[in-house]
């Protein structure tokens, strides 16, 4: 661990414990975040009795090296975005802790708890109503999004 | 209240000065924020963040950003600090994921919550907020002046 970074430091060891002790339904993949520990691709399943039930969705982290004091920007990549009321077909995540409820003592292994906790509470499969606007009109990166977070229910 | 501020000089920037010990020099950080596009950065001016996701050069603050930090500063040097000795609970600071080792610079929050003094200052002056419960610094130290 030596030369590194504090932020390089708090990535290598929380992407060993998801290595170790991976949340259910969760994978990382260790080979490319071991090229590249500033972005990460995390394999997510949806857990059985919910809507998401067998289906497999890829998550994209990517950090800056001001982790954790910065919040890693967190998107749905691949060919299969969850058909949820907060996840834009594009893949961005209306979910307040990815920017303003932000906290150094959340990590990967929390945030990706959290989005299974807003998949598994879905009631009906569908897209965000302002889904087609926001998706012609939204920054590549999520996190210049202002977001208005309406709804806690889901 | 009245002495925790540095006392205010000439120029407009002495709000910020005799802080060195919290304020972050990055140096070429500054790509990721919409406000900074437009800069070339090769200074090695301080760089403050008025709000969590909002970092500016303290040449770009106004007046009163200079303020708020200033505040925040006078309010982070009011909270006590002290050296791990290895007899409190808490064994790792959750900012860096470290443990604490006997004679670590730490920071107690008023909530009681605990982070090596360094990484807990770095998040202080973005939000004055305890990482770990939420807790608002600045009103829960307010209380305890009004108490006592």
């Amino acid at each position: 661990m030596a030369g590194m970074s504090p932020s390089e430091r708090r990535l290598q060891k929380e992407l060993m414990s998801l290595m170790k002790e991976p949340p259910p339904g969760v994978s990382v993949d260790v080979d490319l975040a071991e090229q590249n520990l500033l972005q990460w691709t995390v394999h997510m399943e949806g857990v059985t009795g919910t809507l998401y039930e067998g289906e497999r969705f890829q998550l994209q982290f990517k950090f800056t090296n001001k982790y954790p004091f910065d919040s890693p920007e967190v998107t749905f990549i691949g060919n299969n975005i969850p058909v949820h009321p907060h996840v834009y077909s594009n893949g961005h995540i209306c979910l307040s802790i990815l920017t303003d409820d932000w906290s150094p003592a959340l990590s990967v292994q929390s945030v990706c708890l959290s989005i299974v906790s807003m998949l598994s509470s879905c009631k009906e499969k569908k897209r965000p109503s302002d889904n087609a606007f926001y998706v012609k009109t939204c920054s590549k990166n999520p996190k210049k999004t202002k977001w208005w977070y309406h709804d806690d229910s889901v | 209240m009245g002495n925790c501020f540095k006392r205010a000089t000439t120029d407009d920037l002495s709000l910020l000065r005799g802080s060195d010990s919290i304020r972050e020099t990055f140096s070429n950080q500054l790509g990721s924020s919409p406000y900074q596009e437009a800069l070339t950065v090769q200074s090695i001016s301080p760089v403050y963040n008025p709000s969590p996701s909002v970092t500016s050069l303290v040449t770009q603050l106004t007046e009163e950003e200079q303020v708020k930090i200033a505040k925040r500063i006078g309010l982070i040097q009011h909270l006590p600090t002290g050296t791990y000795d290895g007899s409190k609970k808490a064994r790792e600071c959750v900012i860096c994921m470290a443990e604490f080792i006997v004679g670590d610079a730490v920071r107690y929050l008023p909530c009681m919550h605990t982070y090596h003094m360094r990484c807990i200052d770095d998040w202080l002056m973005r939000s004055l907020t305890c990482p770990s419960c939420m807790e608002p610094v600045d009103a829960a130290l307010l209380t305890s002046y009004e108490t006592n």
